[in-house]
């Protein structure tokens, strides 16, 4: 069946067809790898209602299979599957494919969400969560999954909020006003800008603004980021451009 | 060739039984490695010493002194019986033959010898059966120690899940009854009546949720102070997420935060401490019945950083100050607010910053309550 011809069918003779013209406007698709019936019938049942075409697997051979056949857009993946650890399922789709996987994972591991973002996961959500956050989520893995296949940034103000950053003049503003920044405050905030909305683990940040031959002592990036944060924030128990991730990394916050 | 074999390691097996069988009197008198060299060399030190006091100033008084304490000494060091008795006949013989006229020959007809040789084998006796007593004494000591802490950890760890069995129940009574009424009546229900009903199974879930999450944390603490898994974090990120986590969950919750100017890195489990801030936020924000913001501070007082949460409502009342940790304290209140069941949030708070090697401490100021922990800056 031709997608041309879906197309021409009347809108007004919906009612049955309704689910086909749907298919047709999706906004994506997306994998959705995870053993909970119940968890994976919400995720996929919300996903449809936003104009995504989910797709399910229940078990990690599954999903390794669909993500190679189908070549979603998008993985959601849970971390704990019957048959293989997630993180093998990041390995092998890593290995041939660049497209965005955001990982579902418990609140308390916060040692595998590092070990799945530095093995090339894009995000990650935990355990329990609600709709609108996973919808934020996938939007922004999906912007980014563009972004690298559209190769390169070339955006030369990043603003979100208040801020505006421009890479050129390095020149960070926050509502208006001039924010002097020192070297390596720069930089990290410039690493940040460039990827925001997604979470970069302190390995990431350290190895791409001290180099990789740093020993793995994070202090000095703990004591960079208090910087930061006493000239951007006004309240930084409300943070509006950097959310910690306590444990795991720092976040800049995105346009929506 | 291998009949042979199992039967010496049969014999083996049996031999090992037979050493770890070995009664309490067995091992007060057995020969070992350890007692033999302790002894020798102890023995060889006094003798030298001797010598050299011997050699320098003649006097043979306080050659015996010498050996005495060194009969003192080897019990202290050694197990049993033997080594004190070997020490004591040792000693008489080397005062006889070495230090006593005449030199480097044996004389056992000197009047004052048999009462030298008795006194120092009652001082070797007494002394070895004095320590190998308080030996004893001490390890039962210990060992009822450690079985009193055992009873006190199994105390806590039954009261929590009184407490949590109990609290469970009534927010899974709520969402068991709403959802069936909902299956079973749900076409007469009015659509406002069913929105209401999804709200509320919504809310006790996120209730059950914070709980579940509180007794998660209990399990990443193994009991002791080598249990909890620390790194080096950055105290204001922990108190600032804490900050965002409590509100997002009880968005009508105010807080003003104070962290002082300079970075504090502190060794923790920064989900656990995370965990203990957002229970005192919650605890203050249910239970205060205040509508002002509540202060969340962090500063640094000397070795030690001080985390905290004071609100300016009723205060605690002052019969739970004591006991308001203990986990018990939500049993006998029976008023409307045990529903939120605090008292178990407060003992895994106090668990949580024991664990961390810290203090936690509750107090009533002039227009409130108070409730701060410490940790030690590592």
């Amino acid at each position: 069946m031709g997608k041309g011809r879906e197309r021409n069918r009347p809108p007004a003779a919906c009612g049955q067809n309704r689910k086909t013209e749907r298919d047709f406007f999706v906004n994506g698709t997306i994998l959705v790898i995870e053993d909970e019936e119940n968890i994976r019938d919400f995720i996929a049942t919300s996903l449809r209602a936003q104009e995504y075409k989910a797709v399910d697997a229940k078990s990690a051979k599954e999903g390794i299979a669909l993500a190679s056949s189908l070549c979603p857009d998008l993985i959601l993946l849970d971390l704990g599957l019957p048959d293989m650890d997630g993180m093998e399922v990041i390995r092998s789709v890593r290995a041939w494919s660049a497209l965005p996987i955001v990982v579902i994972s418990a609140r308390t591991q916060e040692k595998e969400k590092v070990t799945a973002l530095d093995l090339g996961a894009d995000d990650y959500i935990t355990k329990p969560f609600g709709i609108s956050e996973l919808m934020a989520r996938v939007r922004t893995a999906l912007r980014h999954g563009v972004h690298v296949a559209g190769a390169g940034l070339s955006a030369e103000v990043f603003r979100v909020g208040g801020l505006s950053l421009d890479f050129g003049k390095r020149l960070l503003k926050v509502d208006g006003a001039e924010i002097h920044l020192t070297q390596v405050e720069y930089k990290i905030v410039a690493f940040l800008a460039r990827n925001a909305g997604r979470v970069m683990t302190y390995d990431a940040i350290i190895s791409h603004v001290w180099g990789p031959y740093m020993d793995d002592n994070n202090r000095i990036l703990r004591v960079n980021m208090a910087n930061i944060r006493r000239k951007l924030e006004k309240n930084p128990a409300e943070p509006r451009y950097i959310y910690t991730e306590v444990g795991v990394g720092y976040r800049m916050a995105e346009e929506e | 060739m291998r009949e042979l074999f199992r039967k010496i390691k049969a014999f083996c097996k049996k031999r090992r039984e037979d050493i770890r069988q070995r009664t309490y009197w067995v091992r007060k008198w057995e020969v070992t490695w350890k007692n033999t060299l302790v002894t020798a060399a102890i023995l060889c030190m006094v003798t030298a010493v001797a010598w050299i006091y011997h050699r320098l100033s003649a006097g043979t008084v306080n050659i015996v002194m010498f050996y005495t304490i060194a009969l003192i000494f080897i019990p202290r060091f050694t197990e049993g019986y033997v080594p004190g008795i070997v020490a004591a006949m040792v000693s008489v013989g080397c005062v006889n033959y070495l230090f006593t006229y005449p030199y480097f020959q044996w004389d056992f007809m000197r009047e004052s010898y048999p009462i030298t040789f008795v006194c120092m084998l009652l001082i070797a006796i007494t002394v070895s059966a004095v320590t190998s007593y308080t030996k004893e004494q001490s390890r039962v000591l210990a060992a009822q120690e450690k079985q009193l802490m055992e009873a006190e950890k199994e105390k806590m760890r039954a009261n929590l899940l009184r407490a949590v069995s109990h609290d469970l129940r009534t927010p899974l009574t709520g969402i068991i009854g709403a959802s069936s009424a909902y299956l079973e009546n749900g076409a007469c229900l009015s659509e406002e009546k069913k929105r209401s009903m999804v709200e509320h199974i919504g809310e006790d879930a996120n209730w059950l949720l914070n709980m579940v999450e509180n007794l998660l944390t209990v399990t990443r603490i193994r009991g002791d102070l080598t249990g909890v898994n620390k790194t080096e974090e950055a105290a204001e990120e922990v108190v600032y997420e804490a900050v965002s986590r409590a509100k997002k969950r009880n968005p009508g919750i105010q807080v003003r935060v104070s962290v002082p100017d300079e970075l504090l890195m502190l060794p923790m489990d920064a989900v656990l401490i995370g965990q203990v801030l957002i229970n005192l936020m919650e605890n203050a924000y249910f239970h205060a019945r205040s509508d002002q913001p509540m202060d969340v501070y962090l500063y640094r007082k000397e070795e030690e950083a001080v985390f905290g949460v004071r609100d300016y409502g009723i205060g605690i009342p002052p019969a739970r100050l004591d006991t308001i940790f203990d986990g018990e304290a939500m049993e006998g209140s029976g008023n409307s607010d045990s529903y939120r069941g605090m008292g178990i949030g407060l003992s895994i708070c106090k668990t949580i910053v024991t664990a961390h090697g810290g203090r936690i401490m509750a107090h009533n100021h002039d227009r409130g309550a108070e409730i701060s922990f410490t940790l030690p800056m590592g």
